[in-house]
Formats: C-alpha cells, structure tokens, sequence
C-alpha cells in the first residue's frame, strides 16, 4: 500500500525522500545492484589482469642468455605494459568510457550493451591502478627473498610467482580494497554511456518529478553506506595484517 | 689430486667505477672446506656470490663440475640447484612454514612427492635440531634458530657445494655458537664448503684452506696454521692483528 501516493509539496523535503524511495524503490535496487556488480567485476577483473601486466613488467632483458628474439619481446612486453598504465591513470575513465562505447558500437555486436562496456571499461581502468600498488607491494618485498629463490635453483619467473608475488599481493590487499571503494563512487561516470548504475537510476526517478536535491541526497546515503562498510571491511584487514607484522618481529 | 670440483679462472667484477674483483684464481676440491677471510670491501662476499652467478662476473670462467657457469648456453638454474647457499641475513620464505620453506624446491624442482619431501625436509631439520619447530611460522624464530633453518632448506636440495656468505655475522652473540656447530658437523661429514666469515677461531677449526682477500685479490692463500698464525703478508699480518686486538 502507497503512503505517499502524490508527490509531497517542494518545501517537504523528507516527505519528498520518502516518496521518492517508495515510488521508485524498484530504480534504486537495481541501480545498487548495477553499481555493486561494476565494482566488484571491476576491481576482481582488474585485480587478475594486472597479473598480466606485472609479468610484463617485471620481465627481465638478461643480455648475456637472451636470444634477440626473447630481449625484443620482453622489451615490447614492457613498453606495453607502461604505455597501458600511462594511459589509463592519465585520462578520466569518463572519456575511456565514451571512445570504447561509441567506438566499438558501430560494430553492431548484439551483446555490445552500456553495461558490459561500463564493465569492460572499469576493468581496464581498475587494471592500470592495481598494476601500481602491485608493484610498489614488489618493491616492498625483500630483494633477499628473491636471491634465496634462485640460488635454490628457482628461475626468475617461479621466484616471483612462487615467493615474491604472494608476499606482495598479501601486502596490497589493503591497498586494492581501496581501489574497490574508489570504484564505487567512480562508476556513476559509467552513467555517460547508458549504464543504469545508481547515479543514473537516481536521475531517472528526478526526470520527471525535478526533485534532483532530493533524489541525490538519497543517492549520497547510499553511496555513504557502501563506502562506509566497505572502509571498515579494509581496515579490519589492515589491522589484521598489521598485527601479523607484529608477530613477525617479536 | 683429482679435478677440483670448482674451478674459478681469472674472475673480473666491477659495480659501476668500483672495481670489486680484480682476477681471482680458485680451486675447490671436493670434500674441502674453503674459508674466505678479509675486511669489509675486499670483496670476499661478491667473489661468494658470483660462484653461483647471483652476482654475474665482467669477465672469466668458473667451471663447476666441469660446466662453465659464464657459457650462456648453461642452464644456470640446473646447476644452482647443486650449489647450496646460506645468507647473512637468513632469507628464510616469509609467510611460510619452516618445513614449507624445506619442501618447496624440492618438490617444484626436484619433483618429489609431498611424502617425500616432508621426509627428507625433516631428515635435515633432525640434523640441525630444528625438527620441533616444523609448523612453525619461519617469521617467528630466532635468528640462529632461521639459519639453521636455511642451512636445512639449503640441503633438502642435496647440494654438491654449499657456500655461506657470513652466516653469524647478523646474529646475537649467544646464537653464533649453534650455528658454527652445524656446519661443523656438516664438514666433518665431508660436504664440500665454502665460507665467508670473520669468526677467526672457527675458521682456523674447521678450514682445509684459508683465503685472505684484500682489495679484490687474493693477498694469501694456504692452511690455517700458515695463513692465520704464521702469515707472510704485511697486509694479512695487520689484519688479524686488528681482529685479534678488538
């Protein structure tokens, strides 16, 4: 049953919230959802790419055992790899979002959706960001670690992914958290291309009725409530983590 | 005397302008104990850490086991996996168990079953009194406890060779004294060793040879008698004078 069956007059502002929720209730799930889903594919996809680029990245031209074949495709390897992060921290994900939506569009691929352009474009843009904290958990990660690896008779590519990785992925978890909280908010730019995520499920409860105040201060709440439990969730791991150094010294 | 099982011919390193290695002639035989001795600088520990290629030298050969480590064509990690190392600062796999840092190369490199690997990891770690501290966090032991530990993991791989770059110098006093006795069990068992240290009465117990560096030569090279009481060099004699006086 509708409580608020008519819209409120424009000095009730709660009154207007209220009715606002309710009238469109089923707009704003589904725009958490759309909102939820870009964040979490997006930081776990971009998490598993940026494997891919450390790779590149970390490969190592040996100029003695190197064939030229091997030195020039590590040396592409990771000239792409820092041509990619380059790219994309230096350009806002809103205007990635435009050339990759309209420039794949006149393809006319079925499948070729706002959301599964807004979820191919935070992928790659969470990609290049987690590709910086994964590398500078490397870096933080004892170079002894690595030494022991090889003079066990572990190549440079099993150190890595057996010793060092681990080490520095436990290290950036808090790290990468983060980068889960900056996409929440950062995916209402995705609301440039049609994704119905809950900036723009928000404006199209206000479209018609022009109580946008209203209807954003909803969508701050919301956005508040995410960001909120989501910061808490990190800094327990922090704290976990931090305890667990702890230990490691006494 | 038979072939020496490690050959080092003329070994050149530089790190920048610094000339570090300055023709370094060495053999070791098998069952032999090597002990390397010098000030900080004289580039006892790189000439350590080329034998096994962690620093790569400018110029030379070492030939183990008949193999020239400096041929590109070498399959390096094949070889290391014969050539143990111990580190000054331990090393040990953080985040890993004390048996999971014996087990690992064994198995990824050596293929071995997991009840195999457990075996021998816990084999040598009975060996260097470790075997109560198996499931242990490596993080959480004490300094001479992790290298003991790091000998052990060291041999899990049943080196040939196995080469310790200062292994008591990070320690507490009261530690030195546990790991110096496992390595000399280890000599005394006839494992091939080379080692960096400045621990002057262990080196004269345990030491075939004695090799004193100096400025990236070899200054003096010979048993401990005639190297560490009896020295010919100007330059060996004021060093120990300064070890034995401070």
């Amino acid at each position: 049953m509708m409580v608020f069956a008519t819209l409120p007059p424009k000095d009730q502002f709660f009154n207007t919230i209220f009715y606002l929720l309710e009238r469109y209730s089923g707009f704003f799930i589904r725009g958490v959802l759309i909102t939820l889903l870009l964040s979490v594919v997006g930081t776990l996809g971009g998490f598993i790419l940026s494997l891919f680029l450390t790779l590149l990245r970390t490969s190592e031209v040996d100029k003695r055992r190197d064939s030229w074949m091997t030195a020039s495709l590590k040396k592409l390897g990771r000239g792409f790899a820092t041509a990619y992060i380059t790219v994309f921290r230096g350009t806002p994900m809103i205007v990635q979002a435009m050339i990759f939506y309209y420039g794949i569009s006149p393809l006319r691929l079925l499948w070729w959706t706002p959301l599964v352009a807004g979820l191919f474009v935070v992928t790659l843009n969470t990609t290049a960001y987690i590709a910086e904290v994964i590398r500078s958990g490397i870096n933080g990660v004892d170079k002894g670690q690595m030494e022991a690896a090889r003079s066990l008779g572990f190549s440079r590519r099993q150190g890595m992914f057996l010793i060092v990785l681990p080490q520095a992925i436990k290290n950036s978890l808090p790290a990468i958290g983060n980068e889960f909280i900056v996409n929440l908010k950062d995916t209402a730019v995705l609301s440039v291309i049609g994704v119905f995520d809950l900036f723009r499920a928000t404006q199209s409860s206000t479209s018609s009725n022009f109580r946008v105040v209203e209807g954003f201060f909803i969508a701050a709440v919301i956005y508040l409530i995410l960001t909120y439990i989501t910061s808490k969730v990190v800094n327990k791991l922090d704290h976990v983590m931090e305890s667990g150094k702890e230990n490691a010294h006494a | 005397m038979p072939k020496p099982i490690l050959e080092i011919q003329n070994i050149h390193k530089r790190f920048g302008q610094q000339y570090v290695l300055n023709g370094i002639h060495l053999d070791v035989y098998e069952k032999e104990v090597v002990t390397i001795i010098g000030s900080s600088g004289s580039g006892k520990t790189t000439l350590l850490r080329c034998l096994n290629l962690l620093n790569e030298p400018d110029d030379g050969h070492i030939y183990f086991m008949g193999s020239d480590l400096m041929d590109p064509k070498t399959d390096l990690e094949a070889l290391r996996m014969h050539i143990g190392m111990v580190f000054q600062s331990f090393n040990l796999f953080n985040q890993k168990t004390v048996l999971d840092n014996c087990t690992l190369a064994p198995m990824k490199l050596l293929n071995l079953s997991k009840e195999d690997a457990v075996d021998r990891a816990m084999t040598f770690l009975k060996k260097v009194g470790m075997q109560d501290f198996a499931h242990q966090s490596a993080n959480r032991l004490s300094g001479g406890q992790k290298q003991r530990v790091a000998i052990a993991r060291a041999l899990c791989m049943n080196p040939t060779i196995m080469l310790f770059d200062e292994p008591t110098s990070a320690l507490d006093p009261e530690m030195v004294g546990e790991v110096l006795q496992v390595m000399k069990n280890l000599a005394n068992e006839g494992m091939t060793m080379v080692i960096v240290t400045h621990e002057m009465a262990f080196a004269k117990e345990v030491s075939d040879r004695v090799v004193f560096m100096d400025q990236g030569v070899i200054a003096e090279m010979g048993k401990p008698e005639e190297i560490l009481v009896n020295p010919k060099e100007e330059r060996t004699r004021s060093f120990l004078k300064r070890y034995t006086t401070s």
